[in-house]
This record gives C-alpha cells, sequence and structure tokens, in this order.
C-alpha cells in the first residue's frame, strides 16, 4: 500500500510540474499585454520587460519562476494589484473561496445524499420522481441566476441577508452564494446516489440478505448504502475542485474577492497578468491533481479490488 | 419468469415458404435495439425528454425562418426613423407593443426580435453542442479503450496527459487558441473539443477495464485477433450503451461551457449570438427588464431537462433489469 | 407610450443644455417628504455613507494606481500640493501658497503644518522622494511629470537615459519650502498638483517598509488627508475609510466614514441602492431609463461628467484595411458621417452622455482667460462631422472613385469588458455603417481591452473602437496624441503642419501666451477633424443615484471624479 502510495504521489508531482512548464509557456504566447499602458512610452514599456526579465530566454525565464515557485513564491501582479505580493492577494481570495465553497459542498453533498436515498428507497413511487426531477432542476438553470432571485427576495424585497458580501460577517453572508452554488452538487449526488442505490439494491447480496430476513434501516445502512456511497468518491472529487475554483459569476454579483474572479480579472481585465495566471493556473491544477490522488488512494483503501488490480496494472 | 407451461398446438411447426425469411438474418442485434427502444418509449420522463429537445431543436431549425425579422436586424418602424430603443416586453404589458408591431418573446436592447435571436441562438448552441459531443465520442472513446486496454506503462501515460489537458484552465486555452483562429463558434467548438471529450474517455476505459478481462476477448485473442481488431471491432459495440449515456449528459455540459464562455466574453462575436451570449447579454437587465433573460433561460433549462431526461431514459433502458421491477 | 420611445432622454436634453449640472453636485434636496429613506447599513454613527465602485482597487501606491477608483481612494487618503474646489478649479491644500516665477518656469511651493497619520510633519521632502520614484519607477503616469508637466530632468530620468533620479529639479530647500523647476513654462502647472501622480510618501515610512508591501494594507499605509485607510487588503472587493482627526483640515470633513463596494453590474447597483445598501451608485443603459420613469427614483438621478471620450480610430497603414483602404480622407469622413451619434447616446448609452462632434470633447476644459469651455461649440466642424446620410454617401462615392473599388470589408474591433454599452455602441454603428453605405461590411470582433490595446499598437487593427479620458484639464490631453509617432497614434496620421502647432504648444513660443495658444490649439484640431483622424462618437457621463440625505459629493470629469471632503449625511 504504501508503495503504491509513493507512487501514486511521485508520479503527481511529476505531473505537476509538466503542467507548470505547460502554462508557462501557454501563458506568454497569450495575447495580451503583461503592461497595458497608454501613456508608457515604447522605450518605458522595454526597460519593464527587462526589469522582469522577460527578455531573457524562456527556459531562463522559467528556471527562475521555478526556483522562486519552490519556495512558495508567485511573484509580483504586472497588471493586477500591482505592487502587493500574489501571496498576499491570493490568501485573501483562497480563504473566501475556499470557505464558501465548502459550506457549499456540505450542503450540497448533505441534500444530495438525502434525495438520492429517498428517490432509491421509493423508488417507482411518486417521491421518486419528485426528488429525481427536483435534482435534474438543480443543473438546468445556471447557479447565478439561482443567486440572483435569492439576492432580489432575501436582500431586497425582505431585507433579511446582506445584500452583499461581508468578511465581518461571514458565514452569514455567505448563505446566498453557497446555496446557489451547492444546486450543482446537489444534483449530481442526489442522481449518482440514487442510481447506485437502485443498483446495489437488486445485487444478489442485498436479495440473499433480504431472503435472510435482513429488513428496514438495517439492510439499508449495512449493505446498501456503504456499497452504494463508495462511487460517490469518484464523483465528488471534480465536483470540490470546480466549486472551489469556478464560482466566477457567483463571486461578481454577491461582491466576493474569490479567486474565480481573479482568474477573470488575470485574463480578460486591464492586461494579461502572466504571474496571475500562473499562479492560480498551478493551484488550479495541484488542486485537481491532489484530490484525483485522494480520490484514488481513498478508493484503494475503501475497495482493495482497485489496489489490487491498478498496482497490477503499474508493474507490468 | 411467470407463465411456464406451454401446450402446443397444430401449425405451431408449419414452414413459411411464402414468406422473406431473410429479414431474420440480423435478429439478434436487431432485438437488442428494439428491446432498449421498447424500454426507453415506455419510460414517460424519457418521452417527454425526448419530444421537449425535439420541439426545441424544430423551432431552432424553424423558428428564425418563421419570424419577419433576421436575427441580426434593428427593427425600424415603417418612417424608418425610429428605431426601438430600449426593449420591447412581450405583448400583454403594458409596453408590448411597438408602432404596432408587437413581439412574442419581446426585443432586446438594440431593437431585435427576441423570438428570432432566441431561436438563432439555440440553433448555434446545439451545433456547436452536437459537433463538439460526436467528435469528443471518437476522440475520447478511442483513447479512454486503447489506455485501458494496453494498461500498464501505456495507460499511466496516456492518463498523465488526461491529467495536464484536464488541468489547463480553459479560459488560457481559449485566449491561446484566439491566436491561431478567429474567434467566434469556430473557436468555442474547437476549444470545447480540447476539454470535453476527458469524461467520454472515463467512461471508455473504465468500461474497458470490465471487458477485457471476459472470455470472448481472451478467446479472440487467442485466436490470434489483432489489438486493435479486438478494440474496435469487438469490445467497442459493447460499450456503445453507456458512451451513449455519457453523451445525453455530455451536451448539456457543453451548452453551459459555451454559456461560460460566452459570460466571459470569449464565445460568439456579435451580432450573433447563442443561448450563453443571449443570457449574459440579458443578465445586464435582469431584474430591469427580466423577460430579456427569460426566454433564453427557458430554452437552456428545457434543453438541461430534455437531455438528462433522455440520459437517464437510456441508462435505463440499456440496463433494463433495474426497470423490470 | 410610443412617446416612450422616441423621445429624447431626458438625461440626454438636460445634460447638453448645462454644463452646470455636470458640476452640480446633488439633486433633489428639497424632496424630503416623498418616502422616508431608511439609512445605509452600518450607518448607526449617521455619518457614514455606501459608495459603488466600478473596480477593484488596483493599487493604492501612486506610483502604480492607473484606474480612476484607486485613485478616488488614494485622494480620500492623501492631500496634494493643490485639492480641488467644488468648480474643479486648483486651490491650495498641503502648498499653502503657490508662486510662480516671471518666466514660469519655476514654482516655490509653502507648506502648511499638516501631520501624517503615524504623526510625523508633513515636509518638503516627501514631494522630492515621492517624485523622484515615480520618474525612476517610470511607471504608467510617469509621463505626468514629464510630457505633461514639464519637470526638469524628468524625461530622460523615466527614458531610463539618466540613472541619477536625484537630477529632478524638485528640491526641499528646507522643510516647509519646495522649488520646482521646468524645463518650459507649463499654463496648467497648478491644476496638475491635485492629480495623485504629485502627491508626497514619507520617505522615513517607505524605506522602512519590507520592499514592495507599501499601500497593500491599513499598517503599511500613511495617510495625511481627510481620511485614514480603515478595511483593506488587496483585490478586496470592499473597503472603508474613516475620518482622519488629524488632517489639517479637518473641521470641514462631516463623514464619519466612506464603504466603498464594487459592484458588478448596472443592474445589480440599482437594485442595491433601492435596499438601501449603497448611497451612491452608478447606472447605465435601461436601469437609467427604468430609474427615470420610478418617480421616487427620478428625483435621486444626477447625471455627472466622467470626463472619457469613445472615438474610432482608422488605421491608415498599408498592412491593415485591405491595403490602407482607410488612408483615404473621403472613406474616413464617409464613415464619420454615417453615424448617428444622437442616436447612440439616446438609445444605448442611455446615461447622459454627449454626443460629440469635436477632437477634444466638450466641459472639461475651459479656458482661464475667459472661463469659456473649449469645446462649448459642437457645431464648429459641422463641414466634417455630423450625421447627414447624402453627404457620407457624396464621399462614399468620392472614395470609391478614387480607391476604384465598390466593396470594402473591415473589422471593427472592441473591448467586451469596457462596459454594457460598449457592446450596444459596436453594434449599432456596425447598423448605421453597413445601412448608410452599402458597400461597406463592418465585421465586429470583441476582445478584452488589453487585448484591443495590444492591437492597436501593434497596428494590427482597420477600425478600433476607443476611449481616452483627460489627464488634466488642457485640450493638450486629447490634441497631443495625434503628431507623429505618438504612441497613442493608432492611425498613424501625419501632418507637418499639425506636429509645429502642438510643438509650439508644448515647448514652443506659443506656452507664455495663454490665449494665442488657446487660439492655435483650434487651428489643429480643425486639422484633425477636416482629415477625420478620428470619428469623435460620444463623450461619457455618470448617471448617479444618491441618497437625497447625503449633500455634497463634488464631481469632476477630470483627475478625481469624486471627492468627499465637503460630503455631509443626514
Amino acid at each position: 500500500m504504501a508503495k503504491y502510495i509513493l507512487k501514486r504521489v511521485g508520479l503527481a508531482l511529476l505531473t505537476l510540474f509538466l503542467i507548470v512548464f505547460i502554462l508557462f509557456v501557454l501563458v506568454r504566447i497569450m495575447p495580451g499585454n503583461p503592461f497595458p499602458s497608454e501613456r508608457m512610452s515604447a522605450e518605458q514599456i522595454a526597460n519593464k520587460r527587462a526589469e522582469m526579465g522577460l527578455d531573457d530566454p524562456i527556459l531562463v525565464q522559467f528556471g527562475r519562476y521555478f526556483m522562486n515557485l519552490l519556495h512558495g513564491d508567485f511573484g509580483k501582479g504586472t497588471s493586477l494589484y500591482y505592487g502587493a505580493p500574489i501571496n498576499t492577494v491570493l490568501s485573501t481570495c483562497i480563504s473566501n473561496s475556499f470557505r464558501i465553497g465548502g459550506i457549499a459542498i456540505l450542503e450540497g453533498t448533505a441534500v444530495g445524499l438525502l434525495l438520492g436515498i429517498t428517490a432509491a428507497l421509493n423508488k417507482g413511487r411518486f417521491l421518486d420522481g419528485f426528488c429525481t426531477v427536483f435534482s435534474i432542476l438543480g443543473v438546468c438553470v445556471p447557479g447565478y441566476v439561482f443567486l440572483i432571485f435569492l439576492q432580489y427576495f432575501f436582500a431586497y424585497r425582505i431585507p433579511f441577508f446582506p445584500y452583499f458580501f461581508d468578511p465581518n460577517r461571514f458565514v452569514f453572508s455567505a448563505i446566498l452564494p453557497s446555496l446557489s452554488l451547492s444546486l450543482f452538487t446537489m444534483s449530481t449526488v442526489a442522481r449518482f446516489t440514487r442510481n447506485e442505490m437502485v443498483e446495489v439494491m437488486d445485487s444478489d447480496y442485498v436479495h440473499l440478505a433480504e431472503s435472510k430476513g435482513m429488513t428496514g434501516s438495517l439492510l439499508v445502512r449495512k449493505h446498501i448504502l456503504r456499497n452504494a456511497l463508495i462511487p460517490i468518491v469518484t464523483v465528488l472529487g471534480p465536483l470540490i475542485v470546480d466549486l472551489l475554483t469556478g464560482a466566477l459569476v457567483v463571486e461578481k454579483i454577491y461582491g466576493i474577492n474569490g479567486i474565480g474572479k481573479l482568474m477573470v480579472d488575470a485574463i480578460a481585465g486591464e492586461g494579461v497578468d502572466y504571474n496571475y495566471v500562473l499562479a492560480l493556473g498551478i493551484l488550479y491544477s495541484a488542486l485537481y491533481i491532489g484530490i484525483m490522488l485522494v480520490v484514488d488512494i481513498l478508493y484503494g483503501i475503501i475497495d482493495p479490488r482497485i489496489r489490487v488490480s491498478a498496482s497490477g496494472e503499474g508493474e507490468a | 419468469m411467470a407463465d411456464t407451461t406451454y401446450v402446443p398446438v397444430p401449425g405451431d411447426f408449419e414452414l413459411l415458404t411464402d414468406r422473406d425469411i431473410t429479414v431474420d438474418k440480423n435478429f439478434a442485434s436487431q432485438s437488442y435495439w428494439k428491446g432498449v427502444a421498447t424500454h426507453f418509449f415506455h419510460n414517460r420522463r424519457a418521452v417527454v425528454g425526448l419530444v421537449l429537445v425535439l420541439v426545441i431543436v424544430i423551432l431552432a431549425i424553424l423558428g428564425p425562418m418563421l419570424s419577419p425579422y433576421a436575427y441580426d436586424q434593428i427593427i425600424r418602424a415603417a418612417d424608418n426613423e425610429q428605431v426601438v430603443a430600449k426593449g420591447i416586453a412581450p405583448p400583454g404589458t403594458s409596453e408590448g407593443s411597438f408602432a404596432g408591431m408587437t413581439f412574442l418573446f419581446g426585443t432586446d436592447d438594440l431593437g431585435r426580435d427576441l423570438w428570432t435571436r432566441t431561436w438563432q441562438g439555440a440553433r448555434v448552441s446545439l451545433i456547436i453542442a452536437f459537433v463538439t459531443i460526436f467528435i469528443d465520442m471518437i476522440i475520447g472513446m478511442s483513447y479512454g479503450l486503447i489506455s485501458g486496454y494496453f494498461g500498464g506503462m501505456v495507460d499511466n501515460v496516456m492518463q498523465r496527459i488526461v491529467e495536464v489537458a484536464n488541468s489547463v484552465p480553459r479560459l488560457v486555452i481559449v485566449s491561446v487558441l484566439a491566436i491561431f483562429m478567429p474567434k467566434g463558434m469556430g473557436l468555442v467548438i474547437v476549444a470545447l473539443l480540447l476539454t470535453e471529450w476527458i469524461g467520454m474517455s472515463k467512461i471508455a476505459r473504465a468500461e474497458m477495464l470490465k471487458m477485457k478481462e471476459q472470455e470472448y476477448v481472451l478467446a479472440s485473442r487467442t485466436l490470434g485477433a489483432k489489438s486493435l481488431h479486438i478494440i474496435f471491432k469487438q469490445i467497442l459495440p459493447n460499450t456503445i450503451g453507456p458512451i451513449i449515456t455519457q453523451m445525453m449528459f455530455s451536451i448539456p455540459t457543453a451548452i453551459f461551457t459555451e454559456a461560460f464562455l460566452s459570460f466571459v466574453g470569449v464565445g460568439i462575436m456579435l451580432p450573433q449570438c447563442s443561448i450563453g451570449s443571449l443570457i449574459s447579454t440579458g443578465f445586464n437587465n435582469i431584474t430591469t427588464l427580466p423577460y430579456q433573460i427569460l426566454s433564453p433561460i427557458a430554452v437552456l433549462a428545457l434543453q438541461m431537462l430534455g437531455f438528462n431526461f433522455i440520459g437517464d431514459g437510456f441508462r435505463e433502458a440499456l440496463a433494463p433489469k433495474l426497470e423490470d421491477m | 407610450m410610443v412617446k416612450h420611445f422616441t423621445r429624447r432622454s431626458f438625461l440626454g436634453a438636460t445634460g447638453a443644455s448645462t454644463a452646470a449640472l455636470f458640476l452640480a453636485a446633488c439633486g433633489g434636496s428639497g424632496d424630503s417628504g416623498s418616502g422616508g429613506v431608511a439609512p445605509s447599513e452600518g450607518a448607526a454613527g449617521g455619518g457614514s455613507i455606501g459608495v459603488m465602485l466600478y473596480t477593484n482597487v488596483m493599487s493604492l501606491d501612486t506610483d502604480l494606481a492607473t484606474d480612476g477608483d484607486s485613485f478616488e481612494v488614494i485622494a480620500d487618503c492623501i492631500d496634494g500640493l493643490m485639492q480641488m474646489d467644488a468648480d474643479g478649479k486648483a486651490v491650495e491644500a498641503l502648498a499653502e501658497t503657490m508662486e510662480a516665477s516671471d518666466d514660469g518656469k519655476t514654482y516655490t511651493f509653502t507648506l502648511r503644518d499638516a501631520k501624517w497619520s503615524n504623526g510625523t510633519p508633513v515636509t518638503a521632502n516627501d514631494f522630492v522622494f515621492a517624485w523622484r520614484r515615480i520618474c525612476k519607477n517610470a511607471g504608467e503616469y510617469a509621463y505626468m511629470m514629464s510630457d505633461i508637466g514639464q519637470i526638469k530632468g524628468a524625461a530622460a530620468i523615466v527614458a531610463g537615459d539618466e540613472k541619477d533620479e536625484t537630477t529632478l529639479g524638485v528640491t526641499a530647500k528646507d522643510d516647509k519650502t519646495l522649488v520646482v523647476e521646468l524645463e518650459v513654462p507649463v499654463p496648467y502647472f497648478d491644476s496638475l498638483m491635485y492629480f495623485p501622480t504629485f502627491y508626497p510618501i514619507n520617505e522615513e515610512f517607505y524605506t522602512s517598509l519590507e520592499d514592495g508591501t507599501y499601500g497593500t494594507s491599513p499598517a503599511t499605509f500613511l495617510s495625511n488627508g481627510a481620511f485614514v485607510l480603515g478595511d483593506y487588503t488587496p483585490g478586496t472587493a470592499s473597503l472603508t475609510v474613516t475620518k482622519n482627526p488629524d488632517y489639517w483640515n479637518a473641521d470641514v470633513v462631516k463623514l464619519d466614514s466612506i464603504n466603498y463596494q464594487v459592484v458588478g453590474s448596472s443592474d445589480n447597483a440599482l437594485t442595491a441602492f433601492k435596499s438601501n445598501s449603497l448611497d451612491v451608485v452608478m447606472i447605465s443603459g435601461n436601469q437609467v431609463a427604468s430609474a427615470e420613469e420610478d418617480a421616487d427614483l427620478k428625483d435621486k438621478l444626477t447625471v455627472t461628467g466622467a470626463g472619457y471620450m469613445w472615438y474610432l480610430t482608422f488605421s491608415q497603414t498599408k498592412k491593415n484595411a485591405q491595403g490602407g483602404m482607410l488612408a483615404n480622407q473621403n472613406l474616413r469622413l464617409a464613415i464619420s458621417n454615417a453615424i448617428d451619434r444622437e442616436a447612440l447616446v439616446d438609445n444605448y448609452v442611455m446615461d447622459g452622455s454627449l454626443a460629440t462632434y469635436t477632437a477634444v470633447p466638450p466641459q472639461f476644459a475651459a479656458s482661464a482667460t475667459t472661463g469659456e469651455d473649449f469645446s462649448a461649440d459642437q457645431t464648429m466642424f459641422s463641414d466634417y462631422i455630423g450625421y447627414d446620410v447624402d453627404k457620407a454617401q457624396k464621399f462614399f462615392e468620392e472614395a470609391k472613385k478614387e480607391l476604384k473599388t465598390d466593396t470594402f470589408e473591415f473589422t471593427m474591433i472592441y473591448g467586451n469588458n469596457e462596459g454594457d454599452e460598449v457592446e450596444k455602441v459596436a453594434q449599432a454603428i456596425k447598423e448605421q455603417v453597413e445601412g448608410n453605405l452599402s458597400g461597406i461590411t463592418l465585421n465586429l470582433q470583441g476582445m478584452t481591452k488589453a487585448e484591443r490595446l495590444d492591437k492597436m499598437q501593434e497596428d494590427n487593427y482597420d477600425v478600433a473602437l476607443t476611449r481616452w479620458g483627460p489627464d488634466y484639464a488642457d485640450p493638450m490631453t486629447y490634441l497631443g496624441m495625434w503628431i507623429t509617432n505618438n504612441s497613442n497614434n493608432y492611425g498613424f496620421w501625419s501632418n507637418k503642419e499639425y506636429d509645429k502647432i502642438i510643438a509650439d504648444c508644448t515647448t514652443g513660443d506659443l506656452v507664455s501666451d495663454y490665449d494665442a495658444r488657446w487660439s492655435a490649439l483650434y487651428d489643429a484640431e480643425a486639422l484633425v477633424m477636416q482629415e477625420a483622424v478620428i470619428a469623435p462618437l460620444y463623450t461619457k457621463a455618470n448617471a448617479n443615484l444618491i441618497n437625497p440625505s447625503v449633500q455634497g459629493i463634488e464631481f469632476h470629469p477630470v483627475a478625481l471624479n469624486r471627492v468627499y471632503k465637503n460630503t455631509t449625511k443626514a
């Protein structure tokens, strides 16, 4: 097991290194200027570029960047929040996005599981249809549209919640955005749970358990849920990454300084901020690869069959 | 299962000399798909989904033709001077007409007919979705099947490539692509192509891992069949079910992603429109003139609903044991 | 009902007729009976207002800030030598007196007693340090020191030719006396002094900070102005400034605090205002129309000049526009005359922006001697610009003959992240030009502002929809752009006569003769208009919704859009 994990971690780090390099090259060929300017002369811009080392060979630039990266230094912005170290800006944004995204994941998973289990246990009956349609509706409308309705009705018509995000009242003002973000998770988890459970309920060992006279909640808990929930780990992984990083519009509407909006500002703002795009891209990749790694390893722990076959393949 | 006692009657074994018996040639495979179809059409939600999608597709084709206006036409009154400045609401409201003209879905900020634009947008979105999903199915399926079949080093390398491809933020990809090709529908399609095949390849790989241990594969291999023959001629037909299901779920994702790209401003170029760009424009007036975002959102939602229902229906029809209870 | 769509917008009409409205602080003061307005959120003390920002504050460092929102917050917290009064005139701030030498090339400022928020006094050296730093770092606004301010030695330092920034012509004679030497007299020098680039920074405090942390938190930022930084992290969508009790003029400042909030869309701004979350918001497009129709909101609407002008620029080089077709003057004139600017502002921009027919937009630069707005007369160039389809077609026929072709296909680039109305305007221009001049196809290509600028600077475009905001209250902020090889001369237009006039007005004989220079500038402008170097479109205004309990916000089209020093909240 330890060998398997070690190997996966090593591979993940190698992949990440490759991604950092690819991103580094891609960012440098993106259109737009790292020093957008209408008032600087050509020589001023040339001086700025030289100062940033943008005229060096790309491998030299990459080497320098990578060494800084190893020290946890993302550098400074060129067209975005200039002056401030990226780490400062990033840490606030990450903390906001992760906390709101985290709440959204909890909400979405909890409600999704409830809906999915209810639907599966009432399969073919009215409640099944209701829960299924309800959960599909969650993926039909973009979350930000939902947020606008929430904001309009619960912050303006009935002014209960704050109209904009307020870092000083974090949890309270995170309710509306996290609710709207949780829709997609809720929906996916609900449908996945239902289908997995229905499949498990139809499997031989459940039939066997039933034929032994096992019924009710014990059957559900001991045999059905446990086996049905294992694969949910696999869908939750990518969902978590998306939630933590992809809340651009919601952040914009609700005035949250999070990483979704930061990414768009870095690419489609005043200029193309090389360092911000890179920092955010690396963050996204690291999250993705990290969570996938955790999912794989967890899966290996939960379900030994996978581990055996996966490591067996690796050896071959 | 239920009724096993059968009493033979005379005539059971008569020869059908006057009929063309060659129709039975492909009976085995036909009956499988027939079964799927029967299950599918017995599923009320799946049928609703199919009807929804069909209606939207038909309207996307015919809608713009049925309209007296072009999708990019700024409508003027008879005297050609007055431009419909602010949007005109759908009929039935106090501002529901202009110079005797009414507009079913209202007009947008430039005074263009939203009925025409909505269906034009639906058309663009559907084209984008279908083209990308079709090509992605081919790429993703081949990739996943090959990766899963060979396993080992090949699989390892191919899966790392998937991780890399999945890790580069979409906005970066689109921006870089925009250097090499003009912005617009083509760019959106290529951008989606580059990322959407991944989901498909994962499904295909998982299916392959299940399939390749089966006896018929072993038999083929023993008989000296080449790898590619086994992958594409023997295993592929058996994985097509889950892949079609995945396709149905991918179409909404593609439409959503296109909407996101338009929202950020790298999608469809104006005055052309897509469902996504209509939503992002309507978003600017969402509480002031809500009808502007209503029609594209409704079409988007119904499309999503339709494709999801179809996808669910397919999955259940392909695994009929789930439905037999 | 039909009337609703045809009438000229209320704002357009009033905005055009009176410049006074532009500078008026706030309307609707008499209306107190109509509906009680709840105090803004968290305004228990009464003196706190919520204000909308368009974009995140990018930097609080005067060397790095480039956008209006950042400048506004900096100016809340730091005073310069001069400040703007309610009418936009430069009056003394940290400078107690300002004296210009007879030749206009030396300015001596005597500072008043003022303190930084850490208790140290503001000295002349703080200015010297800040200005040298700006020149040495040679950022976006360093040109205010060199090209605009003409401070001695600045140009060489900014260009990087002179490595020793102490050669800059700014000296602290003693703690209270600052002497500034100029290369040539600059007629509007006093009005530059309220621009944030010229604000001081305390050297001792700055050097005590870890490198690169200045202005990134309340602890790393010193203020000497009306407010101190309360709550701020870089990249935040909301920030607070609170009253500075040690401000030299603290008595006039009534507000306890200003809570800034970045709002992403006009629609969201309108609802935020209606929900009393914010006291001051800016709206545009249909939200203005809907506010005008709302009896309650209508009175709270105030139009103020935003200063910047939108215009079309045409690439005149061979590599663009089908082999340099747009180098043809008649073709450019045809396009310019085929655009209905009134329709653009009335139907699509809708926030009171003014249709503009001059290369220098109206209402930001008034003559120092007569007080008359430089571009008050918008019909000055009616021979060359206006909405006249017949004339446009006549120009077009000429162009077709000269270019020996009937069909033209150009691409117009515009920024799709520069405001909702820009997309609308671009599409409307396409429709108008294609409709009025059959034979021209204008393809639209939206891109980020950064990409648009990049394309324009690389001369890789046909037609571009772009904008320029005045940095100082003189026509030169616009006219200076069209000289040969200026980096903002995106069309690569070149005219020797024009270059000469501008040279005379900036560094030549005319700098010391105010009125002669003023009229020479008209000659220069006429050249730009005759040759349709650019096609001016409209001058942007802001449609503000202001809570009637908030009084005395001063709006300006130049440099500092909003000033709160005399603002009160009931």
